[in-house]
């Protein structure tokens, strides 16, 4: 297991249990980190605000892919992920509208350490 | 087209040519094949044995289809043609054209046909401001297809040109050696698709081209069937009405990663993207009309609303979007469009349309569904737009560098300034953004009554709007001048110059009755009013110009909500006069209004002067007739049943708009043109 920003970002993440910014939301999204030996998967589950998380290897709408250094920056408020996305920096696979509500849970810069 | 170019689209897929079909793109011109704000097809040329074509007509079957007839030569004065070519052009993911030579002599004839491409992969920003490309061409020839790329670290894009026929493909272009019968034809299907066009969407689209027509013109005639009908004497107002609900449709977009339905995008060639504001105010603009599109507008915008702060992005907590951009300067980061949230009345105005909205629809499902949002942008207004703690809603960009100075509907640098002409300094607190924050707050507290069941929030918002408009009428309310400034300067001073804000203040309702009369008497008075629409800027003001973007044109949106105003506190003549002025000027555009035009008085011109770069179409000019007639005719929703109290121009004579949906099913509206506004506008004087 690793640790760094991305891994306390998922910690809080699992912790949030419900994010009412996300009341109207419903989907999966698996964000996979691409670097580092076995690749580190994670499912994120969005339901009505509800969020669990967890490392089931299941079908998701969407998929994130990218390097661990690009999830850090977006775990500590530092990437803009539809910026990220439109560059090719994070890889979207699946339904890229669910990136929408995703980008909703991770920090903006004002939160940045 | 007035420009001369001749303008397809679907969803943010648009392709500017010229008559011929040609696109020879400048750095700084929008010819070319756009989608995603990018363009990416820059030179597009068509040749036959070295010669370029000739334009006979153009025939815009449909705004997603065109037919372009050409001879080849360039002659101008006589052409002999023994040569003809039907090009037919339709947009899709990228467009598809099927080329058709005729041979008109009895010998056969062997022809070299060329098509030229290439693509500088623009994003719309650098075709505005003329700046430089940092990545890296290339172009490739592979499985029978031109292949033209560009790359900048991790960002790619591509276009792909094959055709159905035998082709000779070069890193330029397309050939073909053929030799046409004598009376006889030859044709190629020539595709040219956009790839990678944004992540997680598919490289090509796997639905057939004549599909995709079929589908695309049953979607028209879905869309125009489930609109009202209009039946009137003036023939020019059923053509404007028409034009009005076919540009509409085509201006409906489909934002990649953000929904699947369509809202309005804000306009061509530069805006086909989803802008708070223009979405927003076209949105109620078609309330009557098309109602579909201000769910959409209040779904795909709540989705986007800020959650943080972001001072690159002027993103707040509940703040709504301004700009969401997808080229490569927002993918790069070096403009802040991924979204921008620099806008400071898109927020109370989101809440303004979801009330409109259940009004008109009886829709609570959507009120319930968007509460969180509606209330974060509520909070926005007194916990983020209040830069000064006195309690108005102003604006200062935090972003210095690339975020927009004038967060209101008049953006442009120069546009709110004191009566000399001076600028005041920031933040600015404009007036129709406190009319709009009024507003907000009382609809606001309908929606927590009836809907969400808090009483508390409901009572506290009408508080609030009381406290408001009574602070308004006696802060902003010049006394020499009897109209109201268009902004407080950061210390507190009256920017006292007279603008069209006025109307959108009676629009919102915080303009005290008594006040009223004045303010409607300048709106039509010959400093504001100049017989074609009110003016953004009063002649005689240091700034105004009868061409300048936002200190003297006049805007059709502007008037269209001007007009409601109007209607809103009684003054039905003077609300049918700005209709009639407006409604008159389209004609001269062929029903479709242009973003805005010059502030010259009626009489010197003669006829509305086009501003010069305007969007055409754009959607809230578009969405100006469908507002002036739910104006003339009165409507207004009343609890489960619509009012209809016609005040027409005498110029309609006799209208009917039939089949307007709402909350009551399908209703009729029926009205007569009463209002002399000839007599209206010769009081002027």
């Amino acid at each position: 297991m690793s640790s760094g920003p991305f891994s306390a970002f998922i910690d809080e993440l699992a912790r949030r249990g419900y994010d009412p910014m996300l009341a109207n939301a419903v989907g999966t999204a698996r964000l996979e980190v691409t670097d580092g030996g076995p690749r580190e998967r994670w499912l994120v589950s969005i339901d009505k605000g509800a969020i669990t998380v967890s490392r089931k290897n299941t079908k998701a709408r969407t998929t994130v892919r990218a390097d661990r250094k690009t999830f850090d920056k977006a775990a500590t408020g530092r990437l803009n992920m539809m910026a990220a996305a439109l560059r090719g920096e994070i890889v979207i696979a699946g339904d890229p509208r669910f990136l929408v509500q995703l980008q909703r849970l991770f920090p903006r810069p004002s939160d940045a350490p | 087209m007035s420009d001369g170019l001749v303008k397809i689209l679907d969803g943010s897929t648009f392709v500017v040519s010229d008559s011929r079909g040609d696109i020879e793109a400048s750095p700084t011109d929008t010819t070319g094949l756009f989608a995603a704000d990018t363009r990416f097809l820059s030179t597009w040329v068509l040749t036959i044995n070295g010669e370029r074509m000739n334009a006979l007509s153009v025939d815009d079957l449909q705004y997603f289809e065109t037919r372009f007839f050409l001879v080849p030569g360039t002659g101008t004065v006589y052409i002999d043609a023994k040569l003809s070519l039907i090009r037919r052009r339709a947009v899709g993911r990228g467009f598809h054209e099927e080329l058709t030579i005729l041979n008109h002599q009895n010998e056969p004839v062997e022809l070299a046909v060329r098509l030229e491409a290439a693509s500088d992969f623009a994003d719309l920003f650098e075709v505005k401001d003329a700046l430089a490309k940092k990545g890296r061409y290339s172009t490739a020839v592979e499985d029978g297809r031109l292949v033209l790329s560009y790359e900048r670290a991790t960002y790619r894009r591509s276009t792909a040109i094959s055709a159905t026929e035998q082709a000779l493909i070069d890193e330029n272009g397309l050939g073909f050696e053929i030799t046409v019968p004598g009376h006889g034809s030859w044709s190629t299907g020539v595709d040219v698709a956009i790839e990678r066009l944004l992540p997680g969407q598919a490289a090509r689209s796997t639905e057939s081209f004549e599909n995709a027509q079929r589908r695309m013109r049953r979607d028209l005639d879905r869309w125009l069937d489930a609109a009202p009908q209009l039946q009137s004497d003036s023939e020019a107002l059923k053509a404007t009405y028409r034009r009005s609900l076919v540009d509409l449709a085509a201006l409906r977009f489909s934002p990649p990663i953000a929904g699947g339905h369509s809202l309005p995008a804000a306009g061509l060639p530069w805006f086909m993207a989803m802008f708070g504001r223009d979405s927003i105010l076209t949105s109620l603009q078609a309330l009557p009309f098309a109602p579909e599109l201000a769910a959409t507008t209040l779904r795909a915008l709540g989705d986007w609303q800020g959650v943080g702060l972001d001072d690159f992005r002027d993103e707040d907590p509940g703040r709504i979007l301004h700009e969401m951009r997808y080229g490569e300067l927002t993918a790069f980061e070096e403009r802040p469009h991924s979204p921008y949230y620099g806008s400071a009345d898109a927020t109370p105005l989101y809440v303004v349309l979801l009330d409109e909205y259940e009004r008109w629809t009886g829709d609570r499902a959507i009120v319930r569904e968007l509460e969180q949002e509606a209330r974060a942008a509520l909070d926005w207004i007194d916990e983020y737009a209040d830069l000064q703690g006195n309690g108005y809603v102003s604006y200062r960009r935090r972003n210095e560098d690339t975020g927009l100075e004038n967060q209101c509907w008049k953006d442009s640098w120069d546009s709110i300034s004191f009566r000399d002409g001076r600028l005041p300094g920031f933040p600015r607190a404009t007036c129709e953004l406190q009319g709009y924050a009024y507003d907000a707050k009382l609809r606001g507290a309908r929606l927590a009554r009836i809907c969400w069941k808090d009483e508390e929030l409901a009572a506290r918002l009408e508080r609030e709007a009381a406290d408001l408009k009574r602070r308004f009428n006696r802060d902003f309310w010049v006394e020499d001048g009897q109209y109201f400034a268009l902004a407080l300067d950061p210390h507190g001073a009256q920017v006292d110059a007279l603008t069209s804000n006025n109307g959108h203040l009676l629009w919102s309702g915080i303009v005290d009755k008594s006040k009223a009369k004045a303010v409607a008497r300048h709106l039509l008075g010959p400093r504001l009013f100049s017989g074609w629409g009110v003016r953004t800027l009063a002649e005689g003001e240091g700034r105004y110009n009868p061409i300048g973007y936002h200190v003297g044109t006049v805007w059709p949106f502007d008037n269209s909500f001007i007009a409601w105003g109007l209607r809103r506190y009684g003054f039905k003549v003077e609300a049918a006069t700005v209709a009639a002025g407006i409604l008159e000027a389209a004609e001269f555009f062929d029903g479709r209004l242009p973003e805005a035009f010059g502030g010259y008085e009626r009489g010197e011109t003669r006829y509305p002067v086009q501003y010069p770069t305007a969007c055409s179409p754009q959607a809230w000019s578009t969405g100006t007739p469908l507002l002036l007639l739910r104006t003339m005719l009165g409507l207004e929703p009343e609890g489960e049943h619509l009012i209809v109290d016609p005040a027409l121009p005498s110029t309609i004579g006799h209208l009917e708009l039939l089949d307007i949906p709402g909350r009551w099913g399908r209703i009729d509206a029926f009205g007569r043109g009463r209002v002399d506004v000839d007599r209206r506008r010769s009081r002027r004087r």
